[in-house]
């Protein structure tokens, strides 16, 4: 029998929500769409429309040694095109924000190729050649795996994620790259860095209160999903947390 | 550090507040007789970015405003997260108390009570700064990091004397720390 991954335990829509985003064969819903230039605006690597500057010839171009993991793992676009690596990187909030930053490198690791992640508390960032990330980028904004007011695409002073919203509902961002419009729109007006933009970027809406309950990856008691509830994750966790204290002893059998 | 000799209060609503909201709160509250030192607190709205490629460049936010309280004038530094108070007595409170539930509607707010939220004895870092003879107003209110004094707004009429007070408040900020 083919093995079939689990992707992760649990059987709260926490959990679901969890194995939807890491299953690269489950089909993410797209909410709002954004172009190729409102990317690279957002991202702040090149100027929109420049072409890609380049860390190496192509590999057309090279004398490659022979080995045979080169025959096997093909180059994504990027590699082959010699593109510098490039980044992006997101901040969720913790109030029901509908990706996190173990989430994202997760769902990423099994969706993405080529790509050289960074996990903290707060914030999440993916490496990988710039042809790459400009597709990423546009994916992991125009799926469900982002919404405007609770993730910020934020490269530096990313302080936020654990602060309370503020009153309009937006995260904050000491940088303030993007705002909420009277229209009820959120707009990008920095790029990722802080960089004004020559034209502000359109996100869309704001996700409702109700949806991202629905959506997020985050257990929350206060706000959404509790913890608590999902009694197939507590006895994993717990599982795996007593097997690593017991490894720990380096038990013997006897 | 011991307690305060006078009663103090923290008002922390459930989200930070906008410049427009807090200027409304600290009329509401400067209003009070009673009230006689305000220290607000919330996240850091720099002036310029502070990290990263564009560090040094200048930071324009909506929420860095200048907002104006008893007719007193001064800038934002941070978003409003919460908003310290010592007052003259308890019955003080309960009319701050009165003054949040008319303002928050929108979303609920903790009213917390205490005497040690603001610092009520000179530190060491207070000796270094102002001497032995410090006024006492100061102390508690300034950040050490800042060279910048405490906002002083016209106190509210008072029926009592009350030792003759005058409101003061000061701004002041948390850290940016990256994680």
């Amino acid at each position: 029998m083919a093995y079939k991954p689990q992707y992760g335990p649990g059987t709260s829509i926490v959990a679901q929500n969890r194995r939807n985003q890491m299953n690269p064969g489950h089909e993410l819903e797209k909410l709002r769409s954004v172009t190729d230039e409102d990317v690279v605006l957002i991202l702040g690597h090149r100027a929109p429309g420049a072409a890609y500057p380049t860390a190496h010839p192509p590999l057309a171009e090279q004398q490659e040694p022979e080995d045979p993991m080169r025959k096997i793992v093909k180059p994504t676009d990027g590699a082959k095109a010699g593109d510098r690596v490039r980044y992006v990187q997101f901040a969720d909030s913790m109030f029901n924000a509908p990706s996190q930053p173990y989430q994202r490198t997760y769902a990423e690791m099994y969706r993405f190729r080529a790509i050289d992640s960074g996990t903290l508390s707060g914030r999440q960032i993916v490496e990988c050649r710039e042809r790459d990330l400009d597709q990423y980028a546009k994916f992991l904004i125009e799926t469900e795996m982002f919404d405007p007011a609770t993730v910020g695409i934020r490269g530096a002073t990313v302080h936020g994620h654990s602060l309370r919203l503020a009153e309009d509902g937006m995260m904050f961002d000491a940088l303030q790259r993007c705002v909420l419009g009277d229209d009820g729109v959120v707009k990008y007006v920095k790029d990722q860095v802080g960089v004004p933009l020559d034209r502000p970027v359109d996100v869309g809406k704001p996700m409702n209160e109700k949806w991202l309950k629905e959506h997020t990856t985050m257990f929350h008691s206060l706000v959404g999903t509790a913890f608590r509830e999902d009694e197939e994750y507590i006895e994993y966790i717990q599982r795996i947390h007593t097997l690593r204290t017991k490894y720990g002893f380096m038990p013997k059998e006897e | 550090m011991p307690d305060s000799v006078f009663p103090q209060c923290r008002i922390v609503p459930l989200r930070l507040l906008s410049p427009a909201t807090t200027e409304r709160l600290l009329n509401q509250i400067a209003g009070i007789p009673g009230v006689r030192r305000a220290v607000i607190n919330g996240p850091s709205l720099p002036v310029t970015i502070p990290y990263g490629p564009a560090r040094g460049a200048a930071n324009p936010n909506t929420n860095r405003q200048t907002i104006q309280v008893r007719g007193t004038e001064f800038e934002m530094r941070g978003q409003t997260g919460m908003v310290t108070l010592e007052v003259r007595d308890e019955s003080v409170i309960e009319a701050v108390r009165n003054a949040c539930d008319e303002i928050f509607t929108a979303f609920p707010y903790t009213l917390q009570t205490g005497r040690q939220f603001i610092k009520s004895q000179a530190s060491l870092v207070d000796y270094a700064k102002y001497g032995p003879n410090a006024d006492e107003f100061i102390i508690g209110l300034t950040d050490p990091r800042r060279h910048d004094s405490p906002v002083i707004i016209p106190a509210a009429a008072c029926n009592d004397n009350g030792g003759g007070l005058s409101d003061q408040t000061q701004t002041e900020h948390t850290s940016n720390y990256s994680n």
